[in-house]
């Protein structure tokens, strides 16, 4: 029978070259939103990597009349000293603006034997992995004894580790800054990767580099681990503080919770327009599927009083036309996942290959689904067809 | 072979009751050549489409090769038409999609039989009717009395005991028809298969052994 099915459907191949059209588009455009719905997931499914719950980002603008190194460096210590002998405080860290759900991105390029790598870049100081709970895979985070450092200290996260390094241990490779070329760099330790860009962010590579305190450029941030019985009056009391201390800049206190939500809503908000707009895809192939489909019954009324009269029942007649979709169906599946499959293949979007597969996987199953759906009902309408009454329509 | 009994045809609208057949009984033996005719809309074609199984009676009872069919499930029915029964229709109803060979295999795809033994008993159809050299033709290459031939070797490629013919020379020329009814009677006499025709032409009916004549859904001869 299948034989049978698939020399009617190649017989009548210029009037199933449509319906095949359609199947094949909507595999494509299916294809696209699984694959971003299973990278979503698999990234919602990753560890955060942090700890960002009563993290407070205190961000300032650059000291005003300060030129000197020391003159920044003892005004950064001052206030590191006065935020952490607030009893309500647990934890203190510089960093720049390159922070967890932060609205900055930082990118560069780094080499490791002559293959340029690109890079998250964030500065932080010593304190940074213990405010925001860092787990270290390898090595060490920065602290006194990197001041010694001829090269400059760097700590990787694990996927940068992983795609450059393998298995190997990355802890003591040199790396060079290859968008500034400023000198050489040593990896001290390799971090867990943290979706410091949302939840439902890919990982990428990024790496730390130690913070100068001492640098005169710009402002950044400060990060404030409090205790949870840090309240509003507690965040005045701060503000108003540090506000007397650094006179001369703005001051604003964000709350990284907060934050995440709000990076989440960001990226969460592109992908319910875009299932909007599937739902409504989805609605309008499976009209169609079902239009031409039932379109194709009254067509063939004959056919099918002719296949009942010499031995088809109800059952086997809808059973053949669920069937005949169903090869269509494949013939385009087939020709849709040929496409598909170039993506892992090819690394596109440098996207995990599991990714792709998973979403091809569930595209057919959601293809196949849909077909047999559509062609539910009209298989059904077909097998009530009384075989006298259908041969009697020319 | 065949016995009907009391059969009666009832269409009902919401508004009017059409009676298509009323008290029809009828045997027809093994290996008999009939013929019905009668007038337009005297329930010819519903008596066939009611032995062949495709219409059900509203009353009476049919009983071929003495088994009642009247409780069969459709798979049952559709089992029945598969392995007894033979229908060639006026309109040659041939898929035109498919080739004459498929068409003429396409009572075999409903039983368990190989791609080449469904091609062998096929061929061997076409054969018998003069068509061996038009299997990879589609039925649109063909004329009608070839198309009729073909319907005929689709209604005999499952040696079928009944064959069953709506009219089938009622859509061709008189020389086309006569071919065609040579092939009936060769099937009836060489084959032994028993032929019920429905016919408007006294000539083709003169060809039978019987002739039963429907005016107004009643049997009159």
């Amino acid at each position: 029978m299948i034989k049978h099915l698939f020399k009617l459907i190649w017989n009548k191949k210029k009037q199933n070259f449509l319906l095949m059209t359609e199947m094949l588009v909507s595999f494509i455009v299916m294809f696209a939103i699984f694959t971003l719905l299973v990278y979503y997931y698999q990234n919602y499914n990753r560890p955060i990597g942090l700890d960002y719950d009563n993290v407070w980002n205190l961000g300032y603008g650059s000291p005003q009349g300060m030129s000197d190194a020391d003159s920044i460096a003892n005004f950064r210590e001052s206030i590191k000293q006065t935020i952490i002998s607030m009893p309500q405080v647990e934890g203190v860290s510089f960093s720049d603006a390159n922070i967890p759900y932060g609205d900055a991105n930082i990118g560069t390029m780094i080499a490791y034997n002559k293959v340029n790598w690109p890079s998250e870049m964030y500065t932080a100081d010593d304190n940074y992995q213990k405010v925001l709970n860092i787990t270290l895979n390898e090595g060490r985070w920065f602290s006194k004894i990197d001041d010694a450092s001829r090269e400059k200290p760097i700590v990787i996260n694990e996927t940068f580790k992983e795609r450059v390094f393998g298995r190997e241990s990355a802890v003591g490779k040199i790396m060079s800054d290859a968008a500034f070329g400023k000198g050489t760099m040593k990896v001290i330790g390799v971090m867990n990767d943290m979706k410091d860009k949302g939840d439902y962010a890919g990982p990428q590579n990024g790496y730390f580099r130690r913070m100068d305190t001492s640098n005169t450029g710009g402002g950044g941030i400060i990060l404030i681990k409090v205790k949870p019985t840090a309240d509003a009056a507690f965040e005045s009391r701060l503000y108003k503080t540090l506000s007397n201390l650094m006179r001369n800049t703005s001051i604003d206190i964000k709350h990284m919770d907060k934050e995440r939500t709000k990076r989440n809503t960001q990226l969460l908000g592109p992908i319910i327009v875009l299932l909007i707009i599937a739902g409504f895809l989805i609605i309008n192939v499976a009209l169609g599927l079902f239009g031409v489909l039932w379109y194709n019954i009254n067509k063939r009324k004959n056919e099918i009083g002719l296949r009942r009269a010499v031995g088809a029942s109800g059952a086997g007649i809808s059973k053949q036309l669920m069937g005949e979709a169903l090869v269509l169906s494949t013939i385009s599946l087939l020709v849709g996942a040929f496409f598909a499959v170039q993506f892992p293949l090819l690394n596109v979007f440098n996207i995990a290959s599991g990714t792709y597969i998973i979403a091809i996987i569930l595209d057919i199953l959601f293809i196949y689904f849909l077909v047999l759906v559509c062609s539910l009902y009209p298989g059904r309408q077909a097998a009530a067809i009384y075989p006298a009454e259908a041969l009697h329509e020319d | 072979m065949i016995r009907l009994q009391n059969i009666e045809k009832v269409y009902r609208t919401n508004t009017v009751e059409t009676m298509a057949l009323n008290s029809i009984s009828l045997n027809v033996a093994k290996g008999e050549f009939l013929s019905i005719m009668g007038p337009s809309g005297c329930g010819k074609s519903t008596l066939l489409n009611i032995i062949g199984l495709l219409d059900a009676p509203s009353k009476g009872e049919i009983k071929i090769d003495d088994q009642k069919t009247d409780h069969m499930s459709d798979k049952q029915l559709a089992n029945f038409r598969n392995k007894k029964l033979g229908f060639i229709f006026q309109s040659y109803h041939l898929i035109n999609d498919l080739k004459v060979l498929d068409n003429v295999e396409l009572p075999l795809l409903y039983r368990t039989s190989s791609g080449s033994e469904r091609k062998k008993l096929a061929s061997a159809a076409l054969e018998k009717v003069g068509l061996s050299n038009r299997v990879k033709h589609f039925p649109t290459q063909l004329s009608g009395g070839q198309k009729q031939r073909v319907a005929i070797a689709r209604a005999i490629v499952g040696n079928p005991e009944i064959i069953l013919a709506d009219e089938p020379t009622g859509n061709l020329d008189s020389a086309m028809g006569n071919e065609i009814m040579d092939i009936l009677q060769y099937l009836n006499t060489t084959e032994g298969a028993t032929i019920i025709m429905v016919t408007h032409d006294e000539n083709m009916a003169k060809r039978t052994h019987r002739l039963v004549r429907l005016f107004d859904g009643s049997q009159v001869q």
